[in-house]
């Protein structure tokens, strides 16, 4: 017995500990003065580094501490702003694309910045190992260094400025060739202990607990940081979230950390702010993946007849709670560079759907089923598995009998994108700024199996293939613009998916927290500019 | 006086078995009272209960009903903790019976084996045998009824080996019935009894695990069943509180007769010759 209880004494000493480990101050002003902001973070990536793993996980800690070439912006020219380089230009006939850097840039070791580390990271990092780099800068040959401040990128082939451009904020994350020159990049410890430009030093990182940023007194604008500290508290529970905001535990909440049935409720709540703003560049898009293989689906009239039976009102109001737009295509609405709204619209008509599987020639038999589907949604999101739910009563309404087969993430990955064991999948993919990106990938051929997010339901249409290799090789803005509007226009007549909705993220945050959500990719931007009131 | 007769004239047994009723006539009311499927959108999301007289209990996020999922909730629920622990009692029965009458090695085996599946916790062997073949009711029942067989297998052993000693098994013996027939027409009759009052603890607990797996997202996403209630009604705990706590009250009313029942059984066995004055 005695020992029973001296155990149970040590666990009591235990929690006491553990509690006293996360020291700081729940109040925005530390005892100190410190201006310290505290925000919640879901999951810890065990790669850190953005240059190779370019993801908002990793951006939304790591950006703060390493920097691209130029961020995206609301108001500047073509939608960028500066960071490391401070000018940009293109040759007309699109094989170098010239950088000038910035000047009296260090990093957070007191190394000077320089176009060696831009030229290092670009052939070594962001070409070879990077997830979307490798696609981007595939034909990327040499960089030269005339100087310390100009780097020229030179490629072997034609490759249009317009997506360079468009990749800058999410491809090109600079680290210092001096501590990767010569090893095993893939396993530096400054992966995890990251070096950057940036406004904030990695100071500390708990596993489980939280990740402490400090300021970056060495900071190449001196009018920023305006923060003395970050916190990023780990939070993996959504529910945490909410109530950690509540309780001033933490300031602030992005990547709708709350979920989005309490926003209504939260946002009533005094002293906390709910935002919608800041995720123009990161849009989610709800798609159906479609299986080409499945004699019913390779009909086009069936797969127009499920456009017709998805009320897009419903998805977005009832739920994603009026957080997200009815999609007309492949390209969100809020890539206005690339959009167009000229496409064929699939309107809610069931009548019209039932009609097209009449016609398609699958009656309803006597039981009023015409045939059945196996329906897989992404279990990533809430809202992807809940659409789940609805496309099958929405199927149900025009005779075709959908089985939902939950999976985990894992599991979904493999069934989906390596072994095609689905007729209909709920995916929800990016478009990352320009559709040669991520875009394209999820209805061009030939993308061997166990590639995730891209097409792997043996959809090939030759014509289709054909405008998305032309206007990866088209270095003329207009023209390439005008390709990927026909593309959204082939897109939408033939469907290879069904584009649903689209939706960025949500901040929630407490009043004190200033200049959130300004710039359209705010929550992993640097954070230079975000203040708390004091 | 017949075992129901005295099983209701113990408190707890008339309770219990009224509770059960109830609960097994909502069952098969379901397809009655409300006809179609129970997970098809029905009306306006997030309708507080008794707001609208067509949708007494409200509806849950996406519209749906959520008196139409408590009906048909409960056919799911009945259905599988019936089926589990009527798998589980007849895989223990046989294993019980044959380790106890045969003995010697073949008791051996069939214990460690038992050993074996009751080391691990119940609810982590039903969730390992889901996540691994996937959720479909099929699949829930046997993972239930597979982390469910030991409990009867241990006492029907015990009650079996005692049973065997006595006259007439021996008589049995002598007039040269087969040990099988022995075995199994004169002694597991006399062993089932006590296995009974168990079964309804099993019942309990089979609904209880069915209800976690599809909390947890492992039951079957096509038929509606408490625990996918309560796991839907989670994620909006704090603003539609009763999308989660009426299955929940479903769930608590069904366990808790079941175990009524299980306690009125046993008080009418124990009160075998006296009356019981329950």
């Amino acid at each position: 017995m005695s020992h029973f209880a001296l155990s149970r004494r040590h666990l009591l000493k235990g929690t006491a500990l553990a509690a006293l480990s996360v020291p700081f101050s729940t109040f925005a002003m530390a005892e100190d003065g410190t201006r310290r902001l505290t925000v919640a973070a879901d999951s810890e990536p065990k790669n850190l580094n953005p240059a190779i793993v370019a993801s908002n996980g990793v951006f939304y800690i790591a950006s703060k501490v390493i920097e691209p070439l130029a961020e995206a912006s609301f108001t500047g020219a073509d939608g960028l702003e500066p960071r490391l380089a401070t000018a940009w230009e293109g040759s007309a006939d699109g094989l170098s694309v010239t950088f000038k850097l910035r000047d009296g840039v260090t990093w957070h070791d007191g190394k000077p910045f320089s176009s060696a580390d831009v030229a290092f990271s670009a052939l070594e990092i962001w070409k070879k190992l990077q997830n979307l780099g490798r696609s981007v800068f595939a034909n990327l040959e040499t960089v030269d260094t005339p100087d310390a401040l100009t780097a020229i990128f030179r490629f072997a082939k034609p490759t249009p400025f317009q997506l360079i451009r468009n990749a800058l904020p999410v491809v090109t994350s600079v680290v210092p060739k001096h501590l990767y020159e010569g090893t095993d990049i893939a396993t530096n410890p400054a992966n995890v202990k990251l070096v950057g430009t940036g406004p904030f030093r990695l100071a500390e990182y708990k596993p489980g607990e939280y990740y402490r940023l400090t300021r970056n007194d060495a900071y190449w604008d001196k009018t920023a940081p305006k923060l003395d500290e970050i916190i990023y508290r780990v939070l993996p529970d959504r529910a945490a979230a909410g109530a950690a905001l509540e309780a001033e535990e933490i300031q602030l909440a992005a990547f709708s950390a709350v979920p989005l049935s309490d926003l209504a409720r939260i946002s009533k709540v005094p002293g906390i702010k709910v935002i919608s703003k800041g995720y123009e560049a990161l849009t989610y898009q709800l798609v159906v993946e479609i299986n080409h293989l499945r004699k019913e689906l390779a009909d086009l009239k069936v797969r127009q007849a499920i456009a017709h039976a998805i009320d897009r009102k419903f998805v977005v109001d009832t739920i994603f709670l009026g957080y997200a737009t009815a999609s007309t295509g492949p390209v969100p609405k809020n890539a206005p560079q690339f959009y167009t709204a000229d496409v064929e619209a699939y309107d809610f008509d069931v009548a019209k759907a039932n009609a097209l599987l009449d016609e398609a020639g699958y009656p309803r038999g006597t039981d009023g089923k015409r045939f059945a589907l196996k329906l897989l949604p992404a279990p990533y999101f809430n809202e992807t598995r809940q659409f789940g739910a609805y496309l099958r009563q929405a199927l149900a309404a025009i005779g075709i009998e959908a089985e939902l087969v939950n999976n985990d993430s894992a599991a979904h990955q493999k069934a989906v994108y390596t072994e095609h064991a689905f007729d209909l999948a709920i995916a929800p993919p990016v478009f990352r700024g320009d559709p040669a990106i991520s875009t394209t990938i999820l209805v061009q051929s030939g993308t061997p199996a166990g590639v995730p997010f891209s097409n792997q339901g043996g959809y090939a249409n030759a014509a289709l293939d054909e405008i998305i290799k032309k206007a990866s090789e088209t270095v003329d803005e207009e023209a390439r613009t005008e390709l990927y509007k026909t593309f959204q226009q082939k897109v939408a007549e033939d469907l290879p998916l069904i584009n649903v909705a689209e939706w960025g993220f949500i901040t929630v945050a407490r009043d004190t927290v200033e200049n959130v959500a300004s710039n359209p990719r705010w929550a992993v931007s640097n954070w230079a500019d975000t203040a708390l009131k004091s | 006086m017949g075992m129901m007769a005295r099983l209701l004239r113990t408190r707890s047994g008339l309770i219990g078995a009224c509770l059960l009723l109830v609960m097994a006539l909502a069952a098969l009311a379901a397809p009655v009272l409300f006809p179609g499927d129970p997970l098809a959108i029905a009306g306006p999301a997030f309708l507080p209960p008794l707001a609208d007289t067509a949708f007494p209990l409200g509806t849950d996020s996406l519209g749906r009903d959520v008196l139409a999922g408590l009906f048909h909730g409960a056919r799911a629920s009945l259905a599988v903790g019936l089926a589990a622990a009527l798998a589980a009692l007849l895989v223990g029965l046989v294993v019980g019976t044959v380790a106890g009458f045969a003995g010697g090695w073949v008791d051996e085996v069939l214990m460690r084996i038992t050993d074996a599946f009751q080391v691990i916790p119940r609810f982590l062997l039903a969730l390992a045998f889901v996540s691994v073949l996937g959720g479909s009711m099929t699949t829930v029942v046997i993972a239930i009824a597979l982390s469910s067989w030991t409990e009867p297998a241990r006492l029907v052993r015990a009650e079996v080996l005692s049973i065997r000693e006595r006259d007439y098994a021996a008589a049995a013996r002598v007039i040269g019935m087969h040990p099988a027939e022995i075995a199994f027409r004169e002694i597991l009759p006399i062993a089932l009894p006590p296995v009974l009052a168990l079964s309804a603890i099993i019942v309990a607990a089979a609904i209880m695990i069915e209800s976690a797996l599809s909390f947890l997202g492992f039951g079957d996403p096509n038929i509606v069943t408490w625990g996918s209630m309560m796991a839907e009604g989670r994620n909006v705990l704090r603003s539609a509180p009763f999308l989660s706590v009426v299955p929940g009250i479903a769930l608590l009313v069904t366990v808790l007769a079941v175990y009524l029942v299980s306690e009125g059984v046993n008080t009418a066995l124990n009160n075998n010759q006296a009356v019981p004055r329950g």
